[in-house]
């Protein structure tokens, strides 16, 4: 269907949909973002944008909207300068979704912000409206159209960013970590509706996995510079780039995803074959009958029973709004509900809800929420000073947690000024500076690069405390965690071994935990990075001592020949193998290829 | 002349603080108890899909279906009119009508009895101490307890606290009708098409979208600091920690506002929020505002004409 109120799309008279040249970019302070742009990208360009945390991934993307202005270079949409009234034409075709959803609905009810945009291209309000139901189909929405967005899961809310800019029909979609913190169903709907969208599509996200076969251009920032603009293929089969952007996510494909290796830690040596609960001894946390209400009526725990023993490491999984916050709140101390709670056999009243953070640690799923000092120092020593210790005590504590996260030397840097992988790792010190009995982490990996996942990985495996891990991570629960338990709109739904949880295949179609997707692209991944040592001829650029006739010489030159290499391949059912292709210039020995004679041009 | 006070014992002082603060604690209880009641009788999720105005029992009343620019001008002109009254029977119609309208638009009541109940303390406070504070006229009925000579209790103070009340829940009563009859966007439209500069009612949207969210953002790193044992207390360290709190919460609002920014330029906003369809004002519109009106001018005059001469 047209909509004949909707603006013509702009003109575009060159080949590139967006030029950037020579384009720089410093923040207040003299932080540079950018250095040095040059890049075009094509109309129907599907271009997944990676590298670290900090290397000018979003402040790349704010120019290519016109929300930063160049400060050297330019910027091009469609031929012209990205300022003044093609700006304001441009911002009407180019869809911006912000990570932080919240950021994103401003209006009073959902379907006023869907109809935000459309309104804003000249549409009547009746035909925005319909515009907007329409995008709010498609995210599946459409049954909370009148809904006020803080009334919203945040799934939801995520999917109603999106709803806004569909309804515009933009011609370039921008996404800025689309599916951090998603569960697998909404993520899913993501990827359904992404791949059906026909425009330019540009993707900020670390998850390599999701960008896989979404994205078929790479481009690879680092420290505000292009490093690399490689095919994803390639990108994901050359892991040296990989490792060296923070982005190598092969740690994941170490042990059989299928035959899952076991975490260091080994299971409990009783364990029953339908619950994985050790059956003797005092449970550490029990939840009995649980059940818990927000004030609107909203019953978020229905009939909680729920047993972990000392130093039993359990994840905690389920789709969006399942009651998995609600639950950690309540085992916090924070919400109270109805039913019997007992830490370490005793029933918890009034007085030992208040000391309960002497002994249950969490790390907030956004960490930003509970750092709040000047210093790195001050943060991890809150904790310790609440408790009353000696300045010495404290400063030990804190050296010790700060050692324990790999921060030591960060004392005196300002939290807010630390990149995110850095901030939950802090986050974590703060933790466990107070020693706690009982760690409780949420979502630890969300919005983490592959290395900062790789490192605190490594972190919480040395992590002696009984351990509840709530993430939608499969990688993660399978490597931390021995007994599993899975809830569906408030209660628990499953609670065994996580290896028999990992086998289940019930999972899709009892709660939407679809991992297919992520499980089809991590096999595709791993054959495409196998490699070992192979021999073919083929035509490379390398330097050695030569000979044309009498002349010996040396220089870099390019002519076939065959030699025994080390590449990423796949091999066909023929027995033959391929390979993206290689770097263009590459050394190796050459045993008697010297004197043969070269023929080349020089 | 000061008149002469009724002298009653002084344990009756002590007595009558006491059960009018057990009659306070016992009402706000009861009224909290009907507003959660009220919040679970009305659990499960409304339709979302259609808009709560109408699809509301209570979407079809006259003053749902009222212009909003009238009823802005009509239902405040008359809380105008309200606040200018000086005597308790005149300031009591005033609340019997505002009571009556919430009874015409069919609103939930636990709304308007939160409000209320947010005002109790600080209205509370008017009958307490205005009594004590009123200076003596002839006339006046006066009560002295014991030997507190110097603390007469004066009934006109009474008097005028509860004309203060009985005004203040009178407006109060009639924001529900007034704010509750149609989509906040609307009403800011009807503000704007009175005159009030756009940016005041854009400010209003966004504030009362984002009160929720940094309501939330607070209750999050409230809980963070109280997880790792922070005690609330007026001792340097507690103090010290709340304001690390206070400002990292300005930080965060202070960068959302930035973002929040971003986003509507970036989907076309050029200082300016659409608008629903514009309302057309009819003749019945008008009428139904020159009416409140009137009924305030009307309460006004019996205040200053009529009681005034009792």
């Amino acid at each position: 269907m047209h909509d004949l109120n909707r603006p013509a799309p702009l003109p575009n008279p060159s080949d590139a949909l967006f030029a950037l040249r020579g384009l720089s970019y410093a923040y207040p302070g003299d932080i540079q973002a950018l250095r040095d742009i040059n890049l075009a990208i094509a109309p129907g360009d599907r271009l997944g944008l990676v590298g670290h945390n900090g290397s000018g991934k979003t402040t790349l993307v704010k120019q290519l909207c016109g929300l930063l202005q160049p400060q050297r270079g330019e910027a091009f949409y469609k031929g012209e300068k990205l300022r003044g009234d093609h700006l304001q034409r441009a911002r009407l075709e180019i869809g911006l979704l912000f990570q932080d959803p919240d950021d994103q609905l401003f209006c009073h009810s959902l379907i006023e912000d869907v109809a935000f945009g459309p309104r804003n291209q000249g549409l009547p309000a009746a035909t925005a409206e319909v515009a907007a139901r329409r995008a709010l189909e498609q995210v599946e929405l459409l049954d909370h159209a009148y809904k006020a967005p803080h009334a919203l899961s945040y799934g939801q809310k995520k999917r109603a960013a999106l709803a806004g800019l569909l309804a515009m029909r933009p011609e370039v979609l921008i996404l800025d970590e689309p599916t951090a913190n998603l569960d697998p169903r909404q993520e899913c709907l993501f990827l359904d509706l992404l791949r059906d969208y026909s425009g330019t599509l540009i993707v900020i996200s670390h998850d390599l996995l999701f960008l896989y076969e979404l994205c078929d251009r790479a481009l690879v920032l680092d420290t505000g510079r292009i490093h690399h603009d490689y095919g994803m293929r390639e990108l994901v089969a050359h892991r040296p780039s990989l490792r060296e952007h923070g982005l190598d996510f092969s740690f994941r494909f170490a042990g059989n995803e299928k035959d899952p290796s076991p975490r260091d830690n080994p299971a409990p040596a009783a364990m029953p074959e339908s619950s994985a609960t050790p059956a003797s001894s005092t449970p550490l946390i029990e939840l009995g009958g649980y059940h818990f209400s927000y004030p609107d009526g909203t019953a978020a725990l229905k009939g909680i029973d729920l047993r972990i023993h000392s130093t039993e490491r359990v994840a905690l999984v389920g789709e969006n709004g399942a009651g998995k916050s609600t639950l950690l709140a309540c085992l916090l101390g924070i919400h109270r509900g109805k039913g019997f709670y007992r830490y370490d056999g005793q029933e918890m009243d009034n007085r030992r809800r208040k000391q309960l953070w002497n002994r249950v640690g969490l790390v907030f799923q956004d960490c930003a929420d509970q750092l709040f000092c000047p210093s790195v120092f001050d943060e991890v020593a809150f904790g310790p000073r609440q408790r009353g210790y000696t300045e010495m005590e404290v400063e030990r504590r804190v050296a010790k947690a700060l050692r324990q996260v790999r921060l030591e030397g960060f004392e005196p840097r300002v939290p807010l000024k630390l990149s995110g992988g850095e901030r939950k790792r802090l986050a974590l010190a703060g933790v466990l500076a107070l020693d706690p009995e009982v760690l409780i982490l949420d979502e630890p990996t969300a919005g983490l690069d592959p290395q900062g996942e790789e490192l605190l990985l490594q972190i919480l495996r040395e992590v002696k405390a009984t351990l509840l891990l709530v993430s939608h991570d499969m990688f993660f629960v399978r490597k931390l965690t021995e007994r599993t338990l899975v809830m569906h709109r408030g209660s628990i739904l499953r609670d065994y071994p996580t290896a028999s949880f990992l086998d289940d295949s019930d999972l899709a179609s009892l709660n939407g935990l679809d991992y297919t997707y992520r499980d089809r692209c991590a096999i595709e991944i791993r054959q495409i990075q196998h490699e070992h040592e192979h021999e073919h001829l083929h035509k490379h650029l390398h330097e050695h001592q030569h000979r044309h006739g009498d002349l010996l010489h040396s220089h870099p030159h390019e002519h076939e020949h065959e030699h025994r290499h080390r590449f990423r391949h796949s091999h066909d059912e023929e027995g033959g193998h391929s390979h993206p292709p290689q770097r263009e210039f590459h050394d190796h020995p050459h045993p008697g290829h010297e004197d043969e004679p070269h023929d080349h041009e020089h | 002349m000061t008149p002469q006070p009724i002298i009653l014992p002084g344990w009756s002082l002590a007595g009558g603080l006491l059960l009018l603060l057990l009659m306070g604690g016992a009402s706000s209880w009861g009224i909290r108890r009907l507003v959660r009641g009220a919040r679970q009788r009305r659990k499960g999720e409304p339709d979302w899909s259609l808009p709560q105005l109408d699809g509301a029992t209570a979407g079809d009343s006259p003053i749902h279906r009222w212009e909003v620019r009238c009823k802005l001008v009509g239902m405040l002109g008359f809380a105008f009119l309200v606040v200018s009254l000086q005597d308790l029977r005149t300031a009591a119609v005033a609340g019997a009508i505002t009571l009556s309208l919430l009874f015409v638009t069919r609103l939930p009541f636990d709304r308007s009895l939160a409000r209320l109940l947010a005002m109790s303390g600080f209205l509370g406070m008017f009958l307490l101490v205005m009594p004590f504070s009123a200076p003596a006229h002839p006339g006046d009925t006066l009560i002295q307890f014991g030997n507190l000579e110097s603390l007469p209790w004066n009934l006109r103070g009474l008097h005028k606290a509860a004309t203060i009340c009985l005004k203040a829940c009178a407006v109060a009563l009639l924001m529900e009708p007034l704010l509750a009859t149609a989509p906040l966007t609307r009403t800011l439209q009807g503000l704007r098409r009175l005159g009030v500069p756009a940016a005041i009612g854009q400010m209003l949207l966004l504030a009362h979208r984002y009160s929720y969210v940094f309501k939330h953002e607070a209750w999050r790193m409230a809980s963070g600091m109280r997880l790792r044992g922070f005690q609330p207390g007026s001792n340097r360290r507690a103090l010290g920690a709340f304001g690390n709190f206070l400002g990292m919460l300005f930080v965060r609002s202070f960068e959302r506002t930035e973002r929040v920014y971003d986003a509507m330029q970036a989907r076309g906003y050029r200082d300016r929020f659409p608008e629903p369809e514009p309302q057309p004002a009819t003749a019945k519109d008008l009428l139904l505002a020159g009416f409140f009106l009137l009924l305030g001018v009307a309460l006004l005059l019996a205040d200053r004409c009529y009681f005034s001469t009792f």
